[in-house]
């Protein structure tokens, strides 16, 4: 079997959907499942709507790692492709994607409840926001091992 | 007053929306070409730390906006008072 077969960018293609998709996923939970929070909190205080938009906000910066990495896997396909790379941009895609998921899982939860307890207590913000930090940086977990895994590709590059 | 507001408050969601999308890709591309010499790891983490600048200053935003906001709703509170 050779070293680059003809299906190998089938993987590599999948690993730049997987992380665009999966963290798509997790932003869309986390925005809508927050945004019902929000919603509930607007009828009292509308003045506080600003301040709880802050979910929102980091629902789309887990978007944005996945479309990161989705550009950055997508800078080095080629039509020489070995199905090692194919692998590791799999590898890569998933990683960010999954992560993606489940940052937007937590953020979504996390800002419902503390944005609808925000209305009764306003010391609960400070709170909010490091729970909303720790969500979110397990999206920049996956990015990272994504960029890590992305280096090997450049470093094994021509096997055909 | 009401709609004043209203509105500011939707040109600073607006533009953060649009700082949010922009920013990241644009410095990612051009950290790319011009900064790192074609390293992607540098250029990706610059576009991390472009969205994360984004998302902290949106929150000083919101926050010195609240700030605003209760110091002068105070004072009206006193005159109904008296």
């Amino acid at each position: 079997m050779s070293q680059c077969p003809p299906f190998a960018p089938f993987f590599g293609f999948a690993g730049v959907a997987s992380a665009m998709v999966f963290s798509t996923v997790g932003a869309a939970f986390g925005t809508s499942k927050s945004g019902i929070g929000i919603a509930g909190l607007g009828q009292f205080k509308p003045e506080l709507i600003m301040k709880s938009l802050i979910p929102v906000v980091m629902s789309g910066i887990i978007a944005v790692y996945g479309l990161v990495v989705s550009v950055l896997i997508a800078g080095s396909l080629s039509t020489k492709y070995s199905l090692f790379a194919g692998f590791v941009h799999l590898g890569a895609g998933l990683a960010c994607g999954f992560t993606g998921l489940a940052a937007g899982y937590a953020i979504g939860h996390v800002g419902d409840a503390c944005v609808r307890a925000y209305v009764h207590e306003s010391k609960i913000f400070v709170g909010m926001v490091l729970i909303l930090i720790f969500a979110e940086v397990l999206g920049l977990y996956g990015l990272i091992i994504a960029l890590i895994m992305n280096t090997k590709v450049a470093q094994a590059s021509e096997f055909c | 007053m009401k709609p004043n507001n209203s509105s500011g408050v939707l040109l600073k969601l607006m533009a953060f929306s649009i700082a949010l999308g922009v920013l990241p890709l644009s410095s990612y591309y051009g950290s790319l070409h011009y900064l790192w010499e074609g390293n992607t790891i540098y250029s990706a983490i610059t576009a991390v730390v472009a969205a994360n600048v984004v998302l902290v200053s949106y929150i000083i935003t919101a926050t010195l906006e609240e700030g605003k906001a209760s110091k002068a709703g105070s004072p009206s509170e006193t005159r109904k008072e008296r």
